[in-house]
């Protein structure tokens, strides 16, 4: 892909909806299952998968031009672990709490296939400042897609939202079981395909 | 290849023997084994008969838990067996049995003569532990379903039983070589150097490293496997489990056996969810499912119901 | 060859840059890290003990830490206790070394200050030095004492044991008498909803103001929690209840077994067999020490 052509909204806006790491390209999944079960958990991962990928995406763009193509895809992984240390070391310093929550899931960023695809894709080929709002398009995209399973999951199964008691009952403790949330995800997933559809449909009609 | 399979099996019982052997703990020469009996007692068996005078003498043994050497558990009751060459110790509440006890058996007495003093360890067997973290990486605390990981991957060669298997099997051997040589740098290297915030990046970097040995030793020495495998092995490094089990095993401080065990549970754990999930899939692709839900949506639900099911597996334990 | 030696030359580089970064991060969080650490565990304490925001501590109370280690000399074991001592107006640490049996075997100096004995690295330097191989030591636990107005207010206890999945770490406060203080379930990785709820207020306070006869026996009781007594326990619903309401049900459930969560009976009775262990054997080893330390007249700062 060449330079882009997208302005820097339009690219922040791709990340949150056409592009949507969660619903729409189906990668990292795995933190949306496990952890969504408060908002909080979703935000607070999705600030750290934000910083990441901001980070790396810069780092990258900053040094495009002297990374040797046949050694590409570790010098990505090299700039996304060393980012990731960074945040997983600070989170544990500074919000032990949050960081306890989050589990293993914080180390685990640097697997995550969509920051190293994006880097592939776009920071690689593009200058700072455009990778820059693609990286926080994806990693407000990912935060959006956490907080929307963690809205669902806290309200429908503790009654809370981010620890402050709205329905005062627990409806449905299923949603706080891990399983529930790749229900949640698979009926998200529909939903989006729904709206697609029904967009795609609203579109021929009109030809 | 039937030499190999001999020499599998042969060297695979030795192993296990060893294994055994090694739960028993028994250090002296007129002991021949002692080991946890039901919930509350301890069963000695000794190499002969002792006399029935000091084996009712309830002072004449001490047993602690290893970590409270200061506090002596009660004993209630002793009784001889096996004619005299046994005695089964009954305590006053259950044993904790996952802490080592260590008993002191005070100046022996056997047909008149004194065997001296013994200080044995009770623990249950390491086997057992080592098949327990076998299971549990398995099916317990399977890595898909119990723990969320690896979804991306799981998701995406889930729709064929012959995509699934080929990505389960590659996945495990990788998955074995990767994580022996995380215990190994974490054990001498990491750790006495405290440089434990590299973990991330080294354990990456070995990944990384075992996929490329992997594929290349694959293309050298079994073309064929390698075109039925190959093309799984890239998708390998974007599998969140490869990553996990190595910080797993850092974190809890495993020994190299319970390692590995970790690393083949976690292996065929993977392989048996993959299976598990294409062959509903493969059903999945001829049944009447509305066009919003066909695909991945599906599959997630269906994924759940099995997370579901694999939750009625917690808390197992056999050993 | 020469791609090969520059890609791997800019690979080393860019490693090694990485790692300084790394480096460097982690030396300025690691300090944070620690400090926090033990603010929480402090705060815990507090809670514990009944001082929070609205209800302070006062100026005097001082948190004094007993680190105990299981020494090894050769087959001979022996318990030794790092204990704040007072001398000469300042507070300092001694190694007060007992045997299995509970005599009194050896006492000496460490070269340590208060501040610096919170951290496990400072206590095993101090150690190394005061012990000459081949005594080995492994550190075992530690406990808190809380003294104000010269006498003892409580001790701190934690306690780790096995629950339904993975360990349960909690921490118990007893007065000196080892009646409950309060408990408060740390870490657990118990399912959410079922064991869980082990951290919830109507599990943990029922075990408050138990005294020691009844935690000796302390059994779990499979039926449903009373009405009245949820409503005493969670402290929204305890707005409702009147003064006398409120006397009346600490008095009924006094000497009552705890009743098992829902759905969660195993987290509940491992968590109750764990605080009967741990009330079992601090209340034994903490008049062991009373007396050691009485007999010789050691200056213990508690």
């Amino acid at each position: 892909m060449p330079v882009t052509k997208k302005t820097n909204k339009q690219l922040f806006f791709n990340g949150i909806l056409m592009e949507n790491p969660i619903f729409r390209l189906a990668l990292s999944m795995c933190p949306a299952v496990g952890i969504s079960t408060t908002v909080m958990n979703g935000v607070l991962l999705g600030i750290a998968v934000l910083f990441v990928q901001v980070f790396s995406s810069c780092t990258i763009a900053a040094i495009k031009d002297y990374i040797h193509p046949r050694i590409r895809i570790p010098t990505y992984t090299l700039t996304i672990a060393t980012w990731v240390t960074i945040i997983d070391l600070v989170l544990a310093a500074y919000m032990p709490e949050a960081y306890k929550a989050m589990g293993i899931f914080v180390k685990l960023i640097v697997a995550f296939a969509i920051i190293t695809m994006r880097l592939e894709m776009f920071a690689a080929k593009n200058p700072i400042i455009p990778s820059f709002w693609d990286a926080v398009g994806m990693g407000l995209g990912f935060m959006f897609g956490m907080m929307t399973l963690g809205f669902i999951r806290e309200l429908l199964g503790a009654g809370t939202l981010l620890g402050h008691d709205i329905l005062g009952v627990r409806p449905l403790l299923f949603f706080i079981l891990p399983a529930a949330g790749f229900f949640c995800v698979g009926f998200i997933m529909a939903l989006f395909n729904y709206v697609e559809l029904v967009f795609k449909r609203m579109k021929e009609k009109k030809d | 290849m039937k030499d190999l399979r001999l020499h599998v099996i042969v060297v695979g019982l030795l192993l296990l023997g060893g294994m055994l052997l090694a739960g028993c703990g028994a250090e002296h020469r007129f002991i021949k084994k002692i080991s946890f009996k039901g919930t509350n007692q301890i069963e000695i068996a000794f190499a002969g008969p002792v006399d029935e005078k000091w084996a009712k003498n309830v002072e004449n043994y001490a047993v602690y838990e290893e970590p409270d050497p200061d506090i002596l558990l009660n004993i209630t009751d002793v009784n001889l067996a096996q004619g005299g060459k046994a005695v089964i110790l009954t305590f006053e509440s259950d044993l904790n049995q996952t802490q080592p006890h260590l008993v002191t058996l005070q100046d022996m007495m056997a047909e008149g003569r004194s065997m001296g003093t013994a200080l044995l360890t009770v623990k249950k067997l390491y086997f057992g532990y080592l098949f327990s973290i076998l299971l549990g990486a398995m099916i317990i605390k399977n890595f898909v379903f119990t723990k969320y990981l690896g979804l991306c991957v799981f998701f995406g060669t889930s729709q064929k039983k012959s995509t699934a298997v080929g990505m389960g099997i590659t996945f495990t051997i990788v998955m074995i070589a990767s994580a022996m040589m995380s215990w190994f740098l974490y054990q001498f290297v990491l750790k006495p150097y405290r440089l434990d915030f590299l973990q991330i990046i080294v354990f990456i970097g070995l990944v990384s490293l075992s996929v490329q040995a992997v594929d290349t030793i694959l293309r050298k020495v079994n073309p064929a496997l390698f075109k039925a495998f190959g093309v799984y092995l890239v998708l390998v490094i974007a599998n969140c489990i490869i990553l996990a089990v190595p910080l797993i095993l850092a974190n809890s401080e495993y020994n190299a056996w319970e390692s590995l065990m970790l690393a083949v549970g976690a292996g065929t754990g993977f392989l048996i969810a993959l299976f598990l999930m294409s062959s509903v899939r493969e059903r999945l692709e001829l049944a009447n499912v509305p066009p919003t839900y066909r695909g991945l949506p599906i599959a997630f639900i269906t994924a759940g119901l099995f997370a579901l099911a694999f939750m009625g597996f917690s808390g197992m334990s056999i050993f | 060859m020469k791609q090969i030696i520059r890609i791997t030359i800019g690979l080393t580089i860019s490693c090694l840059i990485a790692a300084l970064l790394m480096g460097v991060v982690f030396t300025i969080t690691a300090k944070a890290k620690k400090h926090n650490e033990h603010v929480q565990v402090q705060e815990t304490m507090l809670d514990l003990l009944g001082y929070n925001g609205a209800n302070p501590a006062p100026p005097d109370l001082k948190l004094h830490n007993i680190y105990r280690y299981i020494l090894k000399d050769g087959r001979k074991k022996y318990l030794g206790y790092m204990i704040p001592v007072k001398e000469a107006g300042s507070l300092g640490y001694k190694l007060l070394i007992i045997t299995l049996e509970g005599k009194f075997h050896e006492l000496i100096d460490l070269s340590i200050s208060p501040e610096k004995a919170i951290e496990a690295q400072e206590r095993e330097t101090a150690l190394n030095e005061a012990l000459q191989p081949p005594v080995t030591f492994t550190y075992a636990d530690e406990t808190a004492v809380a003294v104000t107005e010269g006498k003892r207010l409580a001790y701190l206890v934690r306690g780790e044991f096995q629950g339904f999945k993975t360990f349960i770490t909690i921490m118990l406060a007893f007065d000196p008498n080892f009646r409950i203080l309060g408990m408060e379930v740390m870490e657990h990785e118990e399912d959410p909803g079922l064991g869980g709820e082990i951290e919830e207020d109507y599990f943990e306070d029922q075990f408050k103001n138990k005294t020691f006869e009844k935690i000796k026996k302390l059994d779990v009781v499979k039926k449903p929690l009373p009405e009245e007594y949820r409503k005493y326990l969670e402290p929204k619903l305890r707005r409702t209840l009147t003064g006398e309401d409120l006397a009346k049900i600490r008095k009924m459930y006094q000497d009552a077994d705890i009743y098992a969560l829902t759905g969660a009976t195993i987290s509940s009775k491992a968590v109750t067999d764990g605080v009967k262990n741990a009330t079992k054997k601090f209340a034994y080893r903490i008049e062991v020490l009373d007396s050691v330390i009485a007999e010789h007249r050691v200056a213990a700062a508690f």
